[in-house]
């Protein structure tokens, strides 16, 4: 199974397993890299704090992909994680699934929560972002990347989410306390008219995950809320922009693994150039090196204005188009991800995997608002929609 | 892309890829680069680049000192250390 890259040493009664990807004290944190292998921070992420304030207990420490950026864990330096039949789960969904968890918090950089959650049957909340701080996280793709919690249900979400959201002066990009504090409190709901769904995206799935869309679109419908089908062709800019910027950030953030202060240092070396790439060339897996290059490439002189910067103006793009179509439903409906299974075979022999599917969980990354998967299906709302994305989440828990 | 930039990348980015990975990060690359002509397709002369997804203010605080780390605590993750330093190959003949 292998959902695990430590666990705690006793269970506490309400615990939450954290993914690798969130610092911790007294626990290793890896973001499944061989880089990270064995390093201890000197400070936890203000997420797990929070989580400790509130009694929560921690479950351990699950398996996670390198720095995420993968598809659902597959390039993990401990080993994929899954199932018996061979298909891939996180190893915090496992967590949650099998019982030793309460829920998970961890970090969505590139949509693996959410589409870990679409495929455990679970429900995960990608908060708009600055809502909950990434203080204490490794960070990759720092303008999207937001700290995520995954649980059962809608209600067990929204009861992990409002104990980690609020204002962190130690984050700069954390929003002020009465920003963070509005969508505290109750699930919406009954404030809802009308849902978009995205048809092409829709299309784009499979025949199983085209039916939990449908099921969804009835659960919806029988509490009376209309649902509508558009066609839209901004939203799948998202996939190639979001790669380009987060390509690029994972690029400087991970220049500072370089084998000299801490983390993996090849034994292999007879001069100070050698130790940098030979520990940096021995500790990353193939797609960590490939998206490092990328995003090299997009920063470079010849690259920035055509490709970086246009990447910075398409968000804008999307972002304003998203914000004009939040003025006409309360939320868009589309896949998290285009199957409802995928075995650890496949994905591990197509490098393209994480890209291909970042159709689906891109635009949310990319554009910084909430995201909710569930019932095998994902809500992307206006900023500061948190709540109403977890009522539809719930209307569509009671009919799966 | 073509080979002769990729190498100056992954000198740039200290990183050394086999002759595999690099015929896969030239088709890898070759995919990205056709899949973003699409983001040319839409006229962004009069549009600003989104740096912030969120309103940024910038965060004032006073200046004090708070956690502090001792270096033997900072040098505990260190690959190799010496005399309370971090300990690299020497870079000075």
């Amino acid at each position: 199974m292998n959902k695990y890259i430590t666990k705690a040493a006793e269970s506490a009664a309400k615990a939450v397993v954290l993914d690798d990807m969130i610092l911790t004290v007294g626990m290793p944190t890896t973001a499944g890299s061989k880089m990270l292998d064995g390093y201890n921070s000197l400070f936890e992420s203000e997420a797990v704090t929070k989580l400790k304030s509130a009694g929560y207990g921690i479950a351990g420490k699950a398996n996670t992909g390198e720095f995420g950026l993968d598809f659902l864990g597959e390039t993990s330096h401990f080993g994929a994680c899954a199932d018996e039949s061979g298909n891939l789960i996180s190893g915090c969904a496992a967590a949650i699934n099998d019982g030793d968890a309460f829920a998970a918090v961890s970090l969505d950089t590139n949509g693996t929560p959410r589409r870990a959650a679409a495929l455990a049957g679970l429900t995960c909340l990608k908060p708009t972002y600055g809502t909950v701080s990434r203080y204490g996280i490794v960070p990759a793709a720092c303008s999207g990347e937001a700290v995520s919690v995954t649980a059962k249900c809608a209600a067990d979400v929204a009861e992990v989410a409002d104990c980690i959201i609020a204002h962190d002066f130690k984050d700069g990009t954390s929003l002020p306390e009465e920003v963070c504090n509005s969508i505290k409190g109750n699930i919406k709901q009954g404030e809802f008219k009308k849902v978009a769904v995205i048809k092409n995206l829709v299309d784009s799935a499979d025949s199983d995950t085209q039916a939990k869309i449908a099921s969804a679109c009835t659960a919806l419908n029988n509490s009376g809320i209309a649902t509508e089908e558009i066609n839209d062709e901004i939203l799948p800019l998202s996939q190639s922009a979001w790669f380009i910027l987060m390509s690029a950030e994972a690029c400087n953030n991970i220049s500072r693994y370089d084998g000299i202060k801490f983390g993996y240092r090849s034994p292999n070396y007879k001069n100070i150039d050698e130790l940098y790439t030979n520990s940096r060339t021995e500790a990353f897996g193939l797609l960590t090196k490939l998206t490092v290059l990328y995003g090299s490439e997009c920063l470079s002189d010849d690259n920035y204005m055509p490709v970086y910067d246009k990447a910075m103006r398409i968000r804008r793009v999307i972002s304003e188009h998203l914000n004009s179509l939040f003025e006409k439903y309360d939320a868009l409906l589309l896949p998290a991800c285009s199957k409802t299974a995928y075995s650890e075979d496949e994905v591990k022999s197509d490098i393209d995997t994480a890209y291909n599917e970042s159709l689906y969980t891109a635009p949310a990354s990319i554009s910084g608002v909430p995201a909710v998967a569930c019932a095998g299906v994902q809500f992307i709302g206006k900023a500061l929609s948190d709540k109403v994305l977890l009522g539809l989440a719930q209307i569509c828990e009671k009919e799966a | 892309m073509d080979k002769k930039t990729l190498i100056r990348l992954e000198k740039l980015n200290q990183l050394s890829l086999t002759e595999s990975e690099e015929a896969a990060a030239l088709d890898f690359f070759a995919r990205r680069g056709n899949q973003a002509e699409a983001l040319n397709g839409i006229n962004t002369d009069d549009t600003e680049r989104m740096v912030h997804v969120m309103p940024m203010t910038n965060v004032i605080r006073e200046d004090k000192q708070s956690k502090v780390f001792t270096r033997d605590q900072l040098l505990e993750g260190a690959p190799e250390s010496m005399d309370g330093y971090w300990q690299v190959p020497r870079l000075v003949d």
